[in-house]
Parts: C-alpha cells; sequence; structure tokens
C-alpha cells in the first residue's frame, strides 16, 4: 500500500516524463534563470576543466602540489589575487572529482579496479622507483600508495574532460538562446539531449609523460567512453549521492541517520538545500560564488530585483542552479531512454516505464519544490 | 550643598515631562516621524544633560552631590529635594540610554504615535524623578507617577491578551506601592520626622521590632517590583504582551527601581534590621535565582525565557545587598547595569525576531542564523548577549557576577553557592535558546513550499543594537570606568548613620581607603 501511495505521488512527473514534457515546468522565469545560469556554469566549467587537465597531465603523482591551482602560470600578482581569493574555487572541482572517486560507480570505477590498470599501475611506480627516490620509498612502505594516486589523478583528468564535453555544451546553449532558437525549457532539456547524445560515444583517453615515457593510464583500447562511463557516474556521484555536507544538519552515523549503503545516499545537488549556501564549510558555496562572478546581466538583475537583492544572490543562484541541473538530469533520463517515447510497441513502453519510475524513485527526495512554475513574484513573495 | 550646578538636576528631571507635554499638545495629525525625530531630540538633551552631570560629579566622595531643594508641599512633608551620589547616577546614565533606545526602535507605524511616545517620555522623566528624589514621599510620587504610562503603554499597544498583563501588572504594583508607602508613612510617624526626609540617623534609632515592621513593608514592595520569587508572576505576563520598546525600558530601567530601593531605602535606613534578616534574604535570593533559572529553561517563548531569567538574575542583586560588603555592594550596582543592558539587548533582538518572523516560539524557530536569508546579526548580537548574561569574561554580566559572588561567598557561602549554580543555568537556557532558534537549516514553509525569506532590517535600523552590544563589551573590558564612579557610595550604603543627607559633609577616611582597595580589586579581579 505504502508503495503504491508513494508511487501515486510520482506518477505526475512520470507522466511528464513519458509524455515528453520536462519535469521543470514550463515558464519565461525558468528559462532566464535555468539558460543564465547553465553560462555562467559553463564559464566556470570550462576554468575547472582546464585546471583538472593541467592537474592530471603535469601534476601526476606531485607529492606537494602547493601550485596546481595556478595551471603553471605562477607570478606574484597571480599568487597575490588567488590569497586575496580573486579566483575560481578550484577546490570545488576536487570535490567533485573525490566525490566520483570515492563512490566508484561506472565503467570508470570497473577499469580502475581492473587487472590492466593494476598492471599499468605497476608499470608507472616501476618508473618511479628509479627515477624519485621519495614516491620509491613511500611506494615501499605502503604499495597501494602510489596506485590510489594514479586512480585520483586518472578521475581528475576523466572529469576534466567531462566538464570540457559540459562547458561547450551549455555556451552552445546560451549562445543559441541569444539567437532565439532556445525559448522553452523543452527546448532546453531537448538541446541538452542532443548535446549528451551527441557526445555519448567520446572516448575518454588519458596519457602522461613520465620521465621521457608516455603511459597511458586510460588507454584508448580500455573503449571507456563519455556517456556511459563519467556523465552516469558523475550524475550518480554528484547529483544523486554526494556527501553529508559539514555545516548544514548534524548527522548521527552510530544512529544510522546515514545510511550504510553508500548507494542509499541522497545529498547530492538535487537533494541538497539552498538555504545555507554561503555558510562556512559547504562546498556548493564556493561554486556558488563562482558562478556568481560569470553572471550573465540580465539574470544578474533579476536577482538584484529579487528579495534581498545581492544579500542572498548565492541562494538564489543556488535555487536557478538546482533547476538547471534539474534540466540537465531530464536531459540524461530523455538521452538513456531504452526506446523512442512513440515507440507504439507495449513491451518497449513498459521498459520506458520502468526507466523512468528507476529515476523518479531515485529524486523522491530531492528538491522537487523546485520544479513547479515561479515567476520572480513568487520568489519575491516567499516572505516568512 | 552645591551651588555651583543649582539646576542641572532639575534640567534632567524636566526635559523629558517637558517634552512628553509638548508632544502631548501638538495637533493629533502629527507625522509619526517628526513625533519619534522630536522625542529622539528631547532624549538626546536629557542624555547630553546626564553626560554634564557626569562631569560635574565628584567620584571620590560617597555623599550626595549637585543638590537641589526648594519648598513644595511642605504641610505634607512633600519638599523638592534632588541629589545624585555614585549609586543614582549611572542607573541615571542606563536610564537615558535605554529610553533613547526604546525610542529609535519603535516603529513608526505605532497607532497613536502622539500618544505612545509622550508616555514613553513621560516614564523618562519618571525614572529620573526616582532616582534623583531625595524626599521619600517625592520618590514615592515618581514610582507611582510611572506605573500610569507603562501601564497605559501595556494596556494600548500591547499584545493579544494586553489586557489581562496590564491589569495584572497594575494590581501586582500597586499592592507594590501601597507597601512603600504604608513603610515611609510609618517611618515618618515612627521617628516623628514628618518632613520625609531620607535620614539615616533618625530611622536607627528606632526599635528592632519597629525597623524589621517597617522594612518588612518595603521589602516587600520593592521585592514586588524587582520582581522577586515569589511575587513574579506579573513580569512574564508583562513582557510577553507590551512591545518591545517597553520590555526593553520595563527591562532594563524599571525593574532596576526595585533594587534601587532596597539599596536606597531598606539597607541604608534600618541597617541592623537588614543584618538581622540577611542570612535568610540571602536564602531567598538563591531560591529566586534558582526558580527562575529553573522556569526559564522550561520556557518555549523567547520573551519569557528572558523574562524569567531577568527574575534570576535580579536574585543576585538581591544576594549582594544581602551580604552588604563592599565589594558585593559595587557587585549589585555593577549587576544592575549588567543587567539593564544586557537584557534591554536581549528583549531588544526578541522583537526583531518576532517583526521579522511573526514568531517567538522556539519550537517554531530555527537556522535564524543563516548568513545570507536568516538574521546574521541579529544572531550574533543574540549570543553575545547570551554570552554575556551567562557571565562570560570580557563582558558585563562576568565582571558583575564575579563581584557579587565574591563579595557575598564568605558571608553566606552556601546562598552564594546556589546563585552560582544559578549562573551555570543561565548558560543552558540561553544556549537552549540560541541552538533552537539560530542554529540548523532556517525553516522552510509548511510543506516544504519555496525556502523562508526574511526581510531585512537595514544596518541603521540595527545601530541601537549594536550601541547596546558595545556597551555590553565595554563595560566588560573596562569595568573600572563604573566601579570608579560608584565605589565611594556604595561602601557608604551599609555603613550605620550613614544616609545621604546625615553624611553629606563627613569624607571619611574609612570610605577612601575602601575604596582604593575596592578599585584594586576591580582592576585585579574584573
Amino acid at each position: 500500500m505504502a508503495a503504491e501511495g508513494s508511487s501515486d505521488s510520482l506518477s505526475p512527473l512520470l507522466q511528464r516524463l513519458l509524455g515528453g514534457v520536462p519535469l521543470l515546468a514550463e515558464s519565461p522565469t525558468h528559462v532566464l534563470e535555468v539558460v543564465g545560469v547553465l553560462e555562467s556554469y559553463g564559464e566556470v566549467l570550462d576554468a575547472y576543466s582546464r585546471n583538472l587537465i593541467y592537474q592530471g597531465e603535469q601534476q601526476f603523482l606531485n607529492p606537494f602540489p602547493v601550485f596546481r591551482f595556478f595551471n603553471g602560470d605562477l607570478n606574484l600578482g597571480r599568487l597575490w589575487r588567488h590569497l586575496n581569493h580573486d579566483r575560481i574555487n578550484f577546490e570545488y572541482a576536487e570535490y567533485c572529482q573525490k566525490a566520483m572517486l570515492w563512490h566508484g560507480t561506472g565503467g570508470l570505477d570497473a577499469f580502475l579496479e581492473s587487472e590492466r590498470f593494476a598492471g599499468i599501475c605497476q608499470q608507472v611506480v616501476r618508473l618511479k622507483q628509479r627515477h624519485d627516490p621519495l614516491l620509491g620509498l613511500l611506494s615501499a612502505v605502503f604499495p597501494q600508495f602510489l596506485p590510489e594516486l594514479i586512480r585520483s589523478a586518472a578521475t581528475t583528468h576523466a572529469l576534466g574532460q567531462f566538464w570540457r564535453v559540459m562547458s561547450d555544451l551549455f555556451l552552445d546553449l546560451a549562445r543559441t538562446h541569444r539567437e532565439g532558437r532556445i525559448t522553452s525549457i523543452a527546448s532546453i532539456v531537448e538541446f541538452v539531449k542532443m548535446g549528451l547524445v551527441a557526445a555519448a560515444g567520446l572516448p575518454i583517453r588519458y596519457a602522461v609523460q613520465l620521465h621521457g615515457a608516455t603511459v597511458a593510464i586510460l588507454p584508448e583500447d580500455a573503449q571507456l567512453t563519455f556517456l556511459m562511463d563519467v556523465a552516469v557516474p558523475y550524475v550518480e556521484a554528484v547529483f544523486l549521492r554526494g556527501m553529508p555536507f559539514l555545516g548544514t544538519l548534524s548527522f548521527n552515523a552510530q544512529a544510522t541517520q546515514i545510511p550504510h549503503d553508500q548507494g542509499q545516499f541522497a545529498y547530492g545537488a538535487l537533494f541538497a538545500d539552498p538555504l545555507p549556501t554561503m555558510g562556512a564549510g559547504i562546498p556548493p558555496s564556493l561554486l556558488m560564488q563562482d558562478m556568481y562572478r560569470h553572471l550573465p546581466p540580465d539574470l544578474a538583475a533579476a536577482y538584484r530585483s529579487q528579495g534581498r537583492g545581492v544579500v542572498d544572490i548565492h541562494v538564489k543562484i543556488c535555487m536557478s542552479f538546482q533547476k538547471a541541473m534539474f534540466c540537465v538530469t531530464n536531459g540524461a533520463i530523455n538521452g538513456t531512454m531504452p526506446h523512442p517515447l512513440d515507440d507504439p510497441d507495449p513491451r518497449h513502453q513498459g521498459a520506458n516505464r520502468d526507466h523512468c519510475m528507476g529515476w523518479l524513485e531515485r529524486l523522491r527526495q530531492a528538491q522537487l519544490t523546485a520544479l513547479p512554475a515561479s515567476g520572480p513574484e513568487t520568489i519575491r513573495a516567499c516572505h516568512h | 550643598m552645591t551651588a555651583s550646578a543649582p539646576s542641572i538636576l532639575s534640567l534632567v528631571l524636566l526635559a523629558p515631562l517637558a517634552g512628553a507635554l509638548g508632544l502631548a499638545l501638538l495637533p493629533a495629525g502629527a507625522s509619526p516621524a517628526g513625533l519619534r525625530r522630536l522625542s529622539l531630540a528631547v532624549l538626546t538633551a536629557q542624555l547630553l544633560l546626564m553626560v554634564a552631570v557626569l562631569f560635574r560629579f565628584d567620584p571620590t566622595t560617597g555623599q550626595m552631590q549637585l543638590l537641589e531643594q526648594a519648598a513644595w508641599l511642605g504641610a505634607l512633608g512633600l519638599d523638592y529635594r534632588l541629589g545624585v551620589d555614585g549609586l543614582s547616577l549611572p542607573l541615571l546614565l542606563i536610564n537615558g540610554i535605554l529610553s533613547l533606545v526604546a525610542v529609535a526602535i519603535s516603529p513608526l507605524s505605532t497607532p497613536r504615535p502622539r500618544s505612545y511616545f509622550a508616555l514613553l517620555l513621560l516614564i523618562s522623566g519618571a525614572v529620573n524623578g526616582a532616582f534623583l528624589a531625595q524626599n521619600l514621599l517625592l520618590f514615592f510620587l515618581f514610582y507611582e507617577l510611572e506605573l500610569i504610562p507603562l501601564w497605559l503603554l501595556i494596556a494600548v499597544w500591547g499584545g493579544a491578551r494586553r489586557a489581562y498583563a496590564a491589569t495584572k501588572f497594575l494590581i501586582f504594583t500597586a499592592v507594590s506601592g501601597v507597601l512603600i508607602l504604608v513603610g515611609f508613612l510609618g517611618l515618618a510617624l515612627a521617628t516623628g520626622s514628618l518632613d520625609f526626609s531620607i535620614n539615616p540617623e533618625l530611622s536607627q534609632q528606632l526599635g528592632l521590632g519597629t525597623q524589621l515592621l517597617l522594612m518588612g513593608a518595603l521589602l516587600v514592595g520593592f521585592g514586588i517590583k524587582i520582581p522577586l520569587f515569589p511575587f513574579h508572576s506579573w513580569l512574564p505576563d508583562a513582557h510577553t504582551e507590551a512591545p518591545t520598546p517597553i520590555s526593553v525600558l520595563l527591562a532594563g530601567v524599571l525593574l532596576k527601581l526595585g533594587t534601587y530601593g532596597l539599596l536606597r531605602f531598606c539597607l541604608s535606613l534600618f541597617p541592623q534590621a537588614w543584618a538581622l534578616l540577611s542570612p535568610g534574604l540571602a536564602g531567598w535570593a538563591a531560591v529566586s535565582v534558582l526558580f527562575g533559572s529553573l522556569a526559564a529553561i522550561a520556557q518555549t517563548d523567547m520573551k519569557r525565557m528572558v523574562a524569567y531569567s531577568s527574575v534570576g538574575h535580579m536574585g543576585y542583586v538581591l544576594l549582594a545587598a544581602a551580604a552588604a560588603t563592599p565589594v558585593s555592594l559595587l557587585g549589585s550596582l555593577l549587576q544592575m547595569l549588567a543587567h539593564g543592558l544586557t537584557s534591554g539587548l536581549m528583549f531588544l533582538l526578541v522583537g526583531v525576531i518576532y517583526q521579522t518572523t511573526g514568531t517567538r516560539d522556539l519550537t517554531v524557530l530555527r537556522g535564524l542564523l543563516n548568513p545570507q536569508r536568516g538574521l546574521p546579526l541579529t544572531g550574533a548580537l543574540m549570543i553575545l548577549a547570551a554570552m554575556a548574561s551567562a557571565g562570560i569574561p570580557g563582558m558585563a554580566g562576568f565582571v558583575a557576577e564575579l563581584m557579587v559572588f565574591r563579595g557575598s561567598l564568605l558571608t553566606f557561602p552556601l546562598a552564594t553557592l546556589l546563585s552560582m549554580v544559578g549562573s551555570g543555568l543561565t548558560a543552558v537556557y540561553f544556549l537552549l535558546l540560541v541552538n533552537r532558534a539560530f542554529f540548523g537549516r532556517l525553516a522552510t514553509e509548511p510543506g516544504r513550499t519555496p525556502p523562508a525569506l526574511l526581510p531585512l532590517a537595514g544596518l541603521v535600523k540595527q545601530a541601537p543594537a549594536v550601541v547596546l552590544a558595545a556597551a555590553v563589551v565595554l563595560m566588560g573590558l573596562w569595568p573600572q570606568g563604573l566601579a570608579n564612579l560608584a565605589v565611594a557610595s556604595t561602601s557608604a550604603l551599609g555603613q550605620p548613620a550613614s544616609g545621604p543627607f546625615a553624611s553629606m559633609n563627613v569624607a571619611s577616611a574609612n570610605q577612601a581607603a575602601t575604596s582604593n582597595f575596592l578599585l584594586e580589586d576591580v582592576r585585579h579581579g574584573g
């Protein structure tokens, strides 16, 4: 009974998905918010992506990567801006990378745990033992130390490649919107879906130069691809599972307030409460700061006219970001649909239904209140 | 008598009263903003006059200063006699500050603003009069005078149960007034001195039984006003229903009339009776402290919690007064001032929260410290006020409580230790308040509709709270300023025949020595 009742609460969303209607309600404000926030997200992802790829290639197994956020361009002015916090928060990218590494799902993780990858690690370890006494010693004392660092570097580079594609996709979306070809949430979801489908088969590769030798950490013949091996694990780790954020709620792990099964985690971007944004120690605050720096003028003006203006702008960005991420998730659900929605075969329709229901069950506790239509007046009317 | 400044105390007294009269005579259509500006101007002038008094005041002597005297209704024994000493001057100043704050935080949407601001000024003037009065009947006149505007302010501008709260307040404080009047009349009859002057020399010559009887009446009268357990029940209701500015004044200034009366009249006029009853008074203080603290823990309404904390914290003043050592008496005054600033600040902040969220219910409020959509400054100041109230070093409460406990410990060890438990309990209930209302996640609307967005007051509007918080810290870091001002007078309080008028020509070497000792004490201990 409970299951039936709970399914009922999701049935409107199921009908939307099966009817090809976006999860996020259509409204001009939603279009402004989603396109604007994805444009700024695209700018930020561009910086994250460049840095992650730089870290993967140039900071590989660096035991003291103190200047890893400088992309090799270290000078006094840059250092001052960094210390003065006039910079992109690359820490957020690392946070996402660590979430992916820790949750470890999908094809990328399977490869990182494979015999083939263990062999690649051994190759790297041998090279390091020959040329780098410190890492050689560490490796001898802690044999799993270097393989773990290599796994981390591989995830870093793969995430960098994923975000490269997503950054271009979101900036293209903004450009298309400016050209008047994107006018609705449905067209945004379709644009994202087409982008994901187009990039689905892109290979994920990663090689490093190590003491004169080229070592393929993620070799081409591992056949890792963009969508299933990186994008889906990313969505699983960052959008859905996430990690309990410090400083928002107190979780008592001993009282099983945090599930034993990592697969049951629901702390991701789609679940997060936007209100504590900018609280100390909350990773999304970093992303919101970064997006604030790149907000398109029309969205920034809209935010300034609402609520507390600039004072709570990070919360508003976070709320819009959540809406945008629902659109991206919507695109991913549509893009991975087993059969076309207009397929008349009842078995295919059933498979589509199961596919959508599986996703919606995961989103049961998500911030679904972000989905209904909201105009500026709604945001403004949220007074206590 | 000081001839150089014959009228400054009268000016302090008359400025707000004249302001009140002026406001009352203004045409009915005057704008609320204009009325508030006018009130602020009057109270600023009053505060400046008080500062002028401060500059003329000589802190090295415990005598009454800047005395002014004029015949008024001599046949009734009601003479116009004003004076100020180290006990009344700090209280006068805190009245000046908190009256200004009360007017500054009064919303312009207040209905009937002309009457409202006039009554506020009237309270301020009446309190000045009570602190300055050097005639028993004159004190009583001002003591009663402040009741009427306060009653009206609660009854007309109060919350939903204002009629009940105002009536209860009126009944309790009327009984308090009657008892005080009985005490004063009895004193005049017993001493045969029908001029109602404050004359310890005469009162101390009375038999112990008479002293006990008269002091008992005054003790209960002032005990109701303070209020002490079990006469406290009017206070939480009055606070809950009173508008925020009135709560600020009530907690910060008006309750101090009771503790001032204890020191000025009960202790000064009847030191032998006081000494006899003091063990019982210390026990009463401990009970009041523990009751107030435990009752505060049980509250879910923020205003009631702060109100019960007042019952507890006023118990410290009684404890210190009961011990009547030089250190404890100075501590009792500092406790009055610290409580005035801290509870004034707390009521102000609770008012901001109520105005913003529409509730003071601790079972509903959550996450108000949210940096972007909550009330971060209010939350930060509330934490500061809670720390000050709990006696955390560096803030006003610490200095006051340390001196109260240190001064009383040897005289009444058990009562002091029990009161110290009350100090610990203060941390318990205020941490409960802070934890429930300010930490956690900001409450969302029922049904998880879009997250809350609280209207944020501008920095200018929050300036009064910031000023009070700064004063709390300043008093904590630099208690010597107030101690220097008051020490000579407070140490003279418990001395036999050291009444203000009787001893005004006696500059005791003893007092000076005690003062030096105490100042050293404050420097090292505070």
